[in-house]
């Protein structure tokens, strides 16, 4: 890292403000990134995706929370709260900001302690300035929290810090929407913390829809105490750099996860999701179904490592991916690996990178569908595969003209 | 409203149908027998307009139009209906978008209004109970983990809302039992009318007790070699198909 950047990132650290309390850790925070640096190509789980150009390009901590933009997209009718983050804060101190409960005892339990040591994480703790706190006690259960993230400022680089707390049998339903102005350049780097305890339930929905120049890149640890469910979809369809990681613990038994996504990597998107599940206890189960698309000169990377433990018995993994390349030019990379050091359980993995089946289209066309309108037919099929846990949440309709958007023209003569 | 005149199909190199001629009129049930590889599917495929198959000769007529001029879902608009032998597997698609988004391309392409969901709902509940179908099926992916029957009895409920002039079967009681090879029959019977024509393609004659053809062809070499009424079935069901194919009548001329 030279002198430049550090210079700039010691810069952004004198003017995140916050929690004078914060401040000895931010340091050391910072300290452990300046020593690392961002990853480089040259580390295995980095080799498809390089961070040169956040790397080179002069980042500045945001100047502060401006209005809610007008037209917000929203469900219609959705029976929950929404709430804005504009520029990675809020608009007005508000009970669901962690600036605002970085002190308390609960949140100074978890906080830091459960994002791996990864030096993007290390960035995150030393410059966040806010995100989201949720914290639901025993037994109770929220309205469901739509959270938009709205970036408006050309060059900003937002360390946004989610920090979610579900106490035993707690239930919660999370929507975050991140979004910005079109083609404005500027970098989300997130860390998001989630503690289940035993029972708790959570669903969390993410769309990503931001800047065809935005960098995005991202974490997200879960600690999943006994007979804890966490039920994730991911959604991506924007920005020019996306990387997220996600970590699930699995730590008692009957803890169970489902993670399912679709990415539409189109134009020049480069998509590179990593999943990680630990089944560290027996009759943990893990789910996962994925749907890529590329297109253009798009590129997708699926990476996803299940790791059963020694005495994990009766643990359950399925992984299934399956992509699709529209183009001659497009790329997706697959990496699917599961690594079982306990008898007795039931894992499969199925991967898959593919074109549009002829004998599919064909079947279509022979039914009076013209080749456009089939492939647009297949297209949105194969997306809707990885979107099943949505069809019970109200959220279907409110994706879907996103996902209409995103997916690749289907011209009549394409093949 | 289908005249085939010596058709000639190869698949690359290999011919395959070596002079069909073939008049189905408007009315009529015709049911193309034969044994395996004897050119029936292929016969079947290329009057839907599969792609791989190349006509080397020949020529096919449909209601006054060139039909191998047109698209696959032209002729599916101007009535033509292949029912699959096997029928696809459509992950993601729900059986009634499917059958909504064909209705509603072969009105467009007629002049007509689009149905609506609900007005498309109402007309298919019909179609669904003369199947024996659960309305549970719409909601379904098309095909997919369907049984053998159930996805039979689906290329027959597409067939009844889509209405077609010309409907082939090709080995539709293919893996039936008999009780599904009756709800089967009894869909394809319900839509018999003087205006429309059926092709049957099958290897047994046992869905021809069920859907009487009034004309019966059998198929052997590329080549249709012997038709008949119906009572040719029972005769090739008594006799096999040794007795009709090229190899056998060559050696039987002196």
């Amino acid at each position: 890292m030279n002198a430049a950047t550090t210079t700039r990132y010691l810069h952004a650290l004198a003017h995140t403000g916050g929690s004078p309390e914060l401040l000895p850790a931010r340091r050391m925070a910072l300290a452990r990134f300046l020593a690392h640096g961002l990853p480089t190509t040259r580390e295995e789980d980095w080799k498809y995706t390089s961070l040169d150009y956040p790397e080179r390009a002069e980042w500045h901590t945001p100047k502060g929370a401006v209005a809610a933009p007008a037209g917000e997209v929203r469900a219609e009718n959705y029976p929950g709260i929404t709430l804005h983050l504009n520029n990675g804060r809020f608009a007005a101190p508000h009970a669901h900001s962690l600036a605002a409960h970085a002190d308390s005892p609960l949140a100074a339990r978890y906080l830091g302690q459960l994002a791996r040591s990864a030096s993007l994480a290390q960035i995150n703790s030393a410059l966040w300035q806010d995100g989201l706190w949720l914290h639901v006690p025993a037994g109770q259960r929220t309205l469901p929290l739509f959270v938009i993230h709205n970036t408006s400022e050309t060059d900003a680089m937002l360390h946004l810090r989610h920090l979610l707390i579900l106490e035993a049998n707690a239930e919660a339903v999370l929507i975050e929407h991140y979004r910005s102005l079109p083609d404005i350049p500027y970098w989300n780097n997130l860390v998001t913390e989630i503690v289940l305890g035993a029972g708790a339930r959570l669903t969390h929905i993410v769309l990503t829809e931001e800047s065809a120049t935005a960098t995005h890149t991202g974490q997200t640890v879960v600690q999943q105490a006994r007979d804890s469910r966490y039920h994730a979809v991911s959604v991506n369809l924007g920005g020019r750099l996306l990387r997220h990681d996600t970590w699930i613990n699995l730590n008692e038994a009957g803890a169970e996860c489902q993670l399912d996504g679709l990415f539409i990597a189109d134009a020049r998107r480069h998509i590179d999701q990593h999943l990680h599940v630990e089944h560290a206890a027996p009759h943990t189960a893990s789910r996962q179904t994925w749907r890529g698309i590329a297109a253009g000169r798009g590129r997708g990377i699926f990476d996803s490592r299940v790791v059963v433990q020694a005495g994990a018995l009766k643990a359950d993994a399925q992984q299934s991916s399956r992509n699709l390349l529209l183009s001659p030019h497009a790329e997706i990379d697959v990496k699917p690996q599961l690594e079982i050091y306990a008898d007795d359980v039931k894992c499969s993995h199925g991967a898959t990178v593919g074109q549009l089946d002829e004998a599919e289209i064909f079947y279509l066309r022979s039914r009076g569908i013209n080749a456009a309108t089939a492939r647009a037919l297949l297209l949105r099929g194969f997306a809707d595969e990885a979107l099943g846990l949505l069809k019970n949440t109200g959220l279907a309709d409110w994706l879907e003209p996103h996902i209409t958007a995103a997916l690749p023209q289907q011209s009549e003569h394409a093949t | 409203m289908l005249h085939i005149e010596n058709l000639h199909v190869a698949i690359g190199d290999k011919p395959i149908l070596s002079g069909i001629n073939l008049d189905v009129r408007a009315g009529e049930v015709h049911a193309i027998m034969g044994p395996n590889g004897s050119g029936k599917s292929t016969l079947a495929q290329v009057l839907a307009g599969r792609e791989g198959y190349t006509v080397t000769q020949g020529s096919v007529r449909y209601l006054d139009q060139d039909l191998l001029a047109l698209e696959p879902e032209q002729r599916a608009r101007a009535g033509v209906f292949l029912a699959f032998q096997y029928p696809l597997e459509i992950p993601g698609v729900a059986n009634v978008q499917l059958l909504r988004t064909a209705l509603n391309s072969a009105r467009l392409a007629h002049g007509e209004a689009e149905l609506d969901a609900m007005d498309f709902l109402d007309s298919v509940k019909s179609k669904l109970a003369l199947l024996g179908m659960d309305e549970s099926f719409l909601y379904r992916a098309v095909n997919e983990g369907f049984s053998g029957g159930e996805k039979k009895r689906n290329e027959i409920l597409q067939m009844a809302v889509l209405e077609p002039r010309l409907a082939i079967l090709d080995e539709t009681d293919s893996g039936l039992d008999i009780d599904a090879l009756k709800i089967v029959a009894h869909g394809v019977n319900a839509l018999k009318h003087p205006d429309r024509a059926v092709i049957l393609v099958t290897h047994y004659q046992r869905l021809l007790n069920y859907i009487v053809p009034d004309h019966v062809h059998v198929l052997a070499g590329g080549r249709i070699v012997r038709s008949g009424d119906a009572s040719l079935a029972l005769e090739l069901e008594d006799k096999g198909y040794g007795w009709l194919t090229p190899e056998t009548q060559a050696e039987a001329r002196p």
